[in-house]
């Protein structure tokens, strides 16, 4: 009656059920504490906004057949507590600053300017002044930045060790309106 | 040993197959993703995803947002990318152009695109976005596919469970 086959299945079978049992209450869990900790809902302070300007000339910088294109870094302060984002179920949290801002045309757009891995609790705390931002931004349709009105946010993603991925962002946008160059 | 049992046996082997390949496809329609689950093969998205850890997609959405990691497909190319979204640009309906780049790469990704592209298109270039995750489970296929010895003793031990368990 019992085969070696018949084991095997039985043996698989148990761990598989086992193994969903096991992943479930975690999931629950870690979720339970991020709601606990107020996690959705983190302060954050981006100050101190300053845009750099440079024109590119390479594909690779968002210029097409040669076209000079306009390319945004910016300087910011930033700071906030990611702490509560660390419990047990946490590999690493990605934090990353955006701004959203819509084209002259009728293109909306989300573009990340900097990120950061933490991979442990004690670097959760992040407290910086004048940052250069990781990301060269150019835009997909203008080729200027002149006018357009940023909202600056700061996103999170929790990785887990095992279930679902886990997004939100922070409390606390700052705006800010690029200069036009002419007027100066 | 009668031909009847065989049979048997055989029906129950055609069942497991079809049965799994029925839920492949199952899987397939209802995330509406060619490829729902993957396993990863690069270290590009490390620490966050290791090689052989094992990926859930989902690819009923139809823009994607800012910080999702997806799965997309360059044209020629056979190996399915796991990268982070960048950039999203997109015109208020259904057309969405994206830029990716990989956690633990220097630059973005506009070098792997096909075409000198520099944005990849949402809906026809994107697999799936990455929603559940299970560590190192999938370093079993890659060691499958990647070790020629590995084939022939899979092939020894269910040969060799057929053998042993008769009756």
């Amino acid at each position: 009656m019992f085969s070696f086959v018949q084991r095997f299945q039985n043996v698989s079978n148990h761990a598989f059920s086992l193994g969903i049992v096991m992943v479930v209450f975690i999931m629950a869990s870690s979720y339970y504490q991020l709601v606990n900790n107020s996690a959705f809902s983190l302060p954050s302070d981006i100050d101190n906004v300053k845009t750099l300007i440079n024109v590119r000339t390479s594909r690779y910088f968002g210029s097409q057949r040669g076209k000079p294109k306009e390319n945004m870094k910016i300087k910011f302060d930033l700071n906030t507590d990611l702490t509560p984002l660390f419990n047990w179920n946490t590999k690493q949290v990605f934090v990353y600053l955006t701004a959203e801002y819509s084209s002259s045309g009728k293109i909306a757009s989300e573009v990340t300017f900097w990120d950061k891995i933490i991979k442990s609790k004690e670097n959760a705390v992040i407290k910086v002044n004048d940052l250069r931002s990781k990301y060269s931004i150019w835009d997909i349709e203008d080729t200027k930045f002149d006018n357009k009105d940023l909202v600056f946010k700061l996103h999170w993603n929790i990785q887990p060790w095992v279930g679902l991925l886990t997004y939100g962002e922070t409390v606390g946008n700052h705006t800010l309106t690029v200069e036009d160059k002419e007027k100066i | 040993m009668n031909l009847r049992s065989e049979l048997q046996k055989l029906l129950n082997v055609c069942f497991l197959f079809a049965s799994a390949y029925m839920f492949w496809q199952g899987l397939a329609i209802a995330t509406n993703s060619a490829s729902p689950i993957v396993v990863v093969l690069s270290g590009s998205m490390e620490p966050a995803f290791q090689r052989g850890d094992i990926l859930f997609l989902w690819n009923r959405n139809t823009l994607n947002q800012v910080g999702d990691i997806v799965v997309y497909e360059v044209e020629g190319k056979q190996i399915p990318i796991v990268h982070r979204v960048l950039r999203q640009h997109n015109d208020h309906a259904d057309k969405q152009y994206l830029l990716t780049k990989g956690d633990n790469n220097a630059g973005n990704d506009i070098s792997l695109y096909a075409n000198k592209k520099i944005y990849l298109n949402k809906s026809k270039e994107i697999v799936g976005t990455v929603k559940g995750y299970f560590p190192q489970l999938g370093y079993i296929t890659i060691w499958i596919s990647e070790n020629q010895y590995a084939k022939f003793a899979l092939l020894g031990i269910l040969g060799l469970s057929a053998l042993l368990g008769g009756e």
